[in-house]
């Protein structure tokens, strides 16, 4: 059909396009995991992606809609990646399908596809399995240098498929280190050391977790370098990755000054966990943020603080997922709050002459 | 580069940067070399011309001549009714051959009121009003009532009738618009660059009649060969009202009459008033040129400066073209293969309109016509609207509106239908510049739905207002059922009451009567008192009916 109405002039990079870049911005940090944590990351990942779009083709097909046009938005894969990049890489597939599944019908098409959705889906699916879940999900393998030896692909997929591979080992056998202890992640490990009265100068006196940090590390610092093409390319705006990591920092640092022995350093919540991921691609998401500039800062600032106040006082050991669905829930009032003034509506506006 | 002019002349303090800024905006590629380089020409008149009857923003006008007519070149056609109206004449010497609506561009298909002229191959001069001698104080009405007669609206788009602007006489700053921001336009730059000395005139006539301290023309650095022209005509002119140039930097839609002001004197508008409130007076180049035409050279407003351009067009420039000439003249003048031409753009490529019916005419709106082959290649073009995808929130339209409205929001509730958060979001304030549609990844036709949204708003604007008299009717017919129940009533009682008092005195005169009849009735009573129930039933049976 022919366009006949103004305007005629077009020039935006389709959104299609931009899903795509956004996948394409994850590649740095999922490689950094694959390195760190084993091939089941690669394996979620496509896990992921079919379960995502099979979801997303059967939902639609169910709403009696063309599902040719919604699969090439390139949001269900998104989902699916995002999903997959914050799942423990042994997870058994048939919990992965339940999560994905899930965060596609209940998260998004329920309340009518894409753009129409208050929560971010990927979370929704992760909350959903980390409630369902709560062992399995946070069954992270130690990082590389850490590990006895990391589950190569094979290993993976029978770890993923049947829970064991075909030498009978476990999950839990490659989560124990050399001295038979087993090493859950950095914040978890945090988390009960704390719990059992430790110090954090003990606690991060212990060459384990110094190891395992670095892993953490390497795979935020991507995910960062993920993000930061994302903003230079313009697909990302500053507001809500600036304003989460500085109000990250903040509530960290203060805490941390208030007592060093009990909260952990603004370095430590900056590395670990899925911060990064958090900051320029979860929290990002458009559809579920807040759309007006000044609501953007308070947006991503409230997710940044509670993120750091559910890790440090919460149940969970981590808490982008819970942070992000809390403030999507707050998100038409932010909006609310926080509309620009419409031309011509100032105050000031007498003519000087 | 465009710094080094301003910096070059600066010297003169004529030409200065904007001090102002405005919110958002876009950079479209400007395709403004096609038509640019070349200088004004005229365009011979065609065979026929068909002139709409409502050329202009408010009411439609009287038709002043007949089928058959004998008409001259700048005979009155259509005469004005109304303030918000305006005269139209004749562009040639030629017969009225035709009354009968015929299509003029109309979005939807529609005809509508026109004039056809069948034109004489011999034109005459054709000049009709007396030269006035502006410059004279004691003419100020006779320029005012001219601007009226010659039926000059404002010819940058809005066609909003000239001679209502022109009424203010509280005016501190004539704001010249040479800003020019959509694509492919350039009849203003061209006329700058061609006879900036009448534009200037036609600036100082109208800063004289609207008592304007200073004349501000306001531009953008793409255009610096008329930015040089003017300032050297201006720094030449011997006229009283200083001048001066503004330049702002080349962003769309840096012309819209708001976004001019902002970056002129740094201040809006406020919502809900008019550029006069704040002693600005803005007009577009073309339209002064107009009211220079109808003073000094007594020449009514019947053609006007119009950029032909795009990639169709073997001539491509800026041509004066009368009123009612067809596209169809211009396709067979200007060698336009048709078949490469599925539409015609009316206008810019943001805000204008397109026609594929070509017999539609130039009318005093037209100020471009775009004659381009949709280069599927050429990504700048906007090819299809079949299936958009969601609004998925990214924000990239709030960012670029002049207005600081929320494109998105305004989205969202003109789907659902929510008319009433949609004025709150600001609907009216949007000038449905496009820019928001022009970034959207989405490519969702958002101007589509503001333009649904305001006449959805507008209609049940209207409708709460014939609702509000109905309510008032009904209220006072209610009130009136009411009072004359309240009457009736009282007229009933006071009847009632004298049938009562009547009932009552002949009562009292037959109550001797109905003494013996009670006293007969209970000797019968003391009778069957003894015979059973089966009895007394039927005695108050027919005590009932008796009642009854
Ligand atoms: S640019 Fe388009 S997709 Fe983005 S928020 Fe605006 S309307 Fe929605
Ligand atoms: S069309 Fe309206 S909403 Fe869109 S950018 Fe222009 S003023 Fe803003």
């Amino acid at each position: 059909m022919m366009n006949l109405s103004s305007p005629f002039f077009h020039k935006a990079m389709p959104t299609n396009k931009v899903m795509m870049l956004v996948c394409v911005a994850l590649i740095p940090g999922i490689i950094t995991q694959v390195y760190f944590f084993g091939f089941g990351v690669i394996i979620n990942l496509i896990l992921c992606a079919v379960f995502a779009v099979s979801a997303e083709y059967t939902i639609l097909k169910l709403r009696t809609r063309e599902p040719r046009t919604s699969i090439q938005d390139n949001s269900a894969l998104l989902t699916g990646l995002l999903l997959a990049v914050a799942l423990p890489p042994t997870l058994p597939f048939w919990m992965t399908f339940v999560g994905v599944w899930f965060a596609i019908i209940f998260g998004k098409q329920l309340y009518g596809g894409l753009g129409y959705n208050p929560f971010n889906p990927a979370m929704v699916g992760y909350v959903l399995l980390l409630i369902s879940f709560p062992v399995e999900m946070t069954a992270w393998l130690p990082a590389r240098e850490l590990a006895v030896s990391l589950p190569s692909f094979y290993e993976s997929s029978q770890l993923i498929f049947f829970a064991q591979t075909a030498d009978g080992l476990t999950v839990e056998n490659f989560r124990q280190l050399a001295d038979g202890f087993t090493m859950a992640t950095p914040l978890d490990h945090l988390k009960t050391e704390t719990t059992l009265g430790r110090m954090n100068s003990e606690i991060f006196a212990n060459p384990d977790m110094a190891l395992n940090l670095n892993g953490w590390k390497w795979v935020n610092l991507m995910f960062l370098l993920g993000g930061l093409y994302l903003l230079a390319i313009k697909i990302v705006r500053w507001h809500i990755p600036v304003a989460y990591l500085l109000a990250m920092i903040i509530t960290s640092f203060l805490l941390n000054t208030y007592d060093n022995q009990l909260y952990a350093a603004p370095s430590f919540h900056l590395l670990t966990g899925a911060t990064m991921l958090g900051a320029f691609f979860i929290a990002t998401d458009p559809v579920s943020a807040s759309t007006t500039p000044k609501g953007r800062l308070i947006y991503g600032a409230l997710i940044g603080f509670l993120i750091v106040i559910i890790r440090t006082f919460g149940g969970y050991p981590d808490a982008i997922a819970f942070a992000v669905l809390l403030l999507n829930i707050a998100v038409p009032t932010i909006d609310h709050y926080t509309k620009p003034v419409i031309y011509g509506h100032k105050k000031e506006t007498e003519l000087h002459d | 580069m465009s710094k080094s002019i301003v910096k070059s002349v600066s010297s003169k303090s004529i030409v200065e940067q904007a001090k102002g800024s405005f919110h958002g905006g876009i950079h479209p590629a400007e395709f403004k070399n096609i038509s640019n380089q070349q200088s004004i020409k005229d365009l011979p008149i065609a065979a026929q011309l068909v002139i709409p009857v409502k050329q202009q923003l408010g009411q439609t006008g009287e038709v002043v001549v007949n089928l058959g007519d004998r008409i001259s070149r700048g005979q009155l056609l259509v005469k004005a009714t109304g303030i918000l109206s305006a005269n139209i004449h004749s562009p040639a010497d030629g017969i009225v051959t035709s009354l009968s609506p015929a299509y003029v561009g109309h979005p939807s298909g529609m005809k509508s009121a026109a004039i056809t002229i069948k034109t004489d191959l011999e034109q005459s001069e054709g000049k009709i009003f007396e030269p006035i001698d502006w410059r004279n104080p004691s003419n100020l009405e006779e320029i005012q009532s001219r601007i009226r007669q010659a039926g000059i609206v404002g010819l940058g788009g809005a066609t909003f009738p000239t001679h209502v602007k022109t009424s203010s006489r509280e005016i501190n700053t004539l704001i010249v618009n040479a800003m020019e921001c959509e694509p492919f336009i350039t009849c203003d730059d061209r006329m700058l660059k061609d006879i900036p000395k009448q534009v200037i005139e036609g600036a100082q006539i109208v800063a004289n009649l609207v008592k304007a301290k200073n004349i501000i023309f306001a531009t953008e650095d793409n255009k610096q060969l008329s930015i040089e022209k003017l300032s050297e005509a201006i720094s030449k002119t011997t006229e009283s009202i200083p001048m001066s140039i503004v330049v702002a930097p080349t962003k769309y839609p840096s012309g819209g009459e708001k976004q001019t002001i902002e970056l002129v004197t740094g201040k809006q508008v406020p919502s809900g008033k008019i550029p006069a409130s704040m002693g600005l007076l803005v007009q577009n180049v073309a339209t002064l040129h107009a009211v220079f035409n109808a003073v000094v050279k007594g020449q009514p407003l019947y053609q006007r400066l119009v950029t032909i351009t795009g990639n169709l067009v073997d001539r491509p420039g800026n041509y004066w073209i009368a009123f009612g000439t067809q596209i169809t003249d211009l396709i067979e003048h200007f060698n336009v293969d048709v078949n490469d031409c599925e539409k015609v753009i009316i206008g810019g490529p943001l805000m204008g309109q397109s026609v594929t019916d070509f017999t539609a005419p130039v009318t005093k709106a037209t100020n471009c016509l775009i004659f381009n082959k949709a280069d599927k290649t050429e990504k700048a073009w906007l090819t299809q609207t079949t299936e958009h995808q969601p609004c998925i929130r990214c924000g990239e339209c709030e960012k670029v509106c002049p207005a600081d409205l929320l494109p998105q929001q305004l989205l969202w509730y003109s789907q659902s239908d929510q008319w009433e958060n949609l004025q709150q979001q600001g609907i009216l304030d949007c000038i449905e510049c496009g820019a928001c549609a022009y970034v959207c990844p989405s490519e969702i036709p958002l101007v589509q739905y503001y333009r649904y949204g305001k006449s959805s708003l507008k209609d049940i604007q209207r409708k709460n207002v014939i609702a509000e008299k109905a309510k008032k009717r009904f209220d006072f017919k209610e009130m009136r059922i009411q009072r004359e129940k309240a009457e009736r009533a009282a007229k009933h009682k006071k009847a009632a009451e004298a049938r009562r008092q009547a009932a009552l005195d002949k009562k009292n005169d037959s109550d001797g009567k109905q003494q013996a009849i009670n006293d007969a009735l209970a000797r019968v009573k003391q009778k069957k008192a003894s015979v059973g129930q089966a009895q007394g039933v039927a005695q108050t049976e027919t005590d009932e009916k008796k009642e009854s």
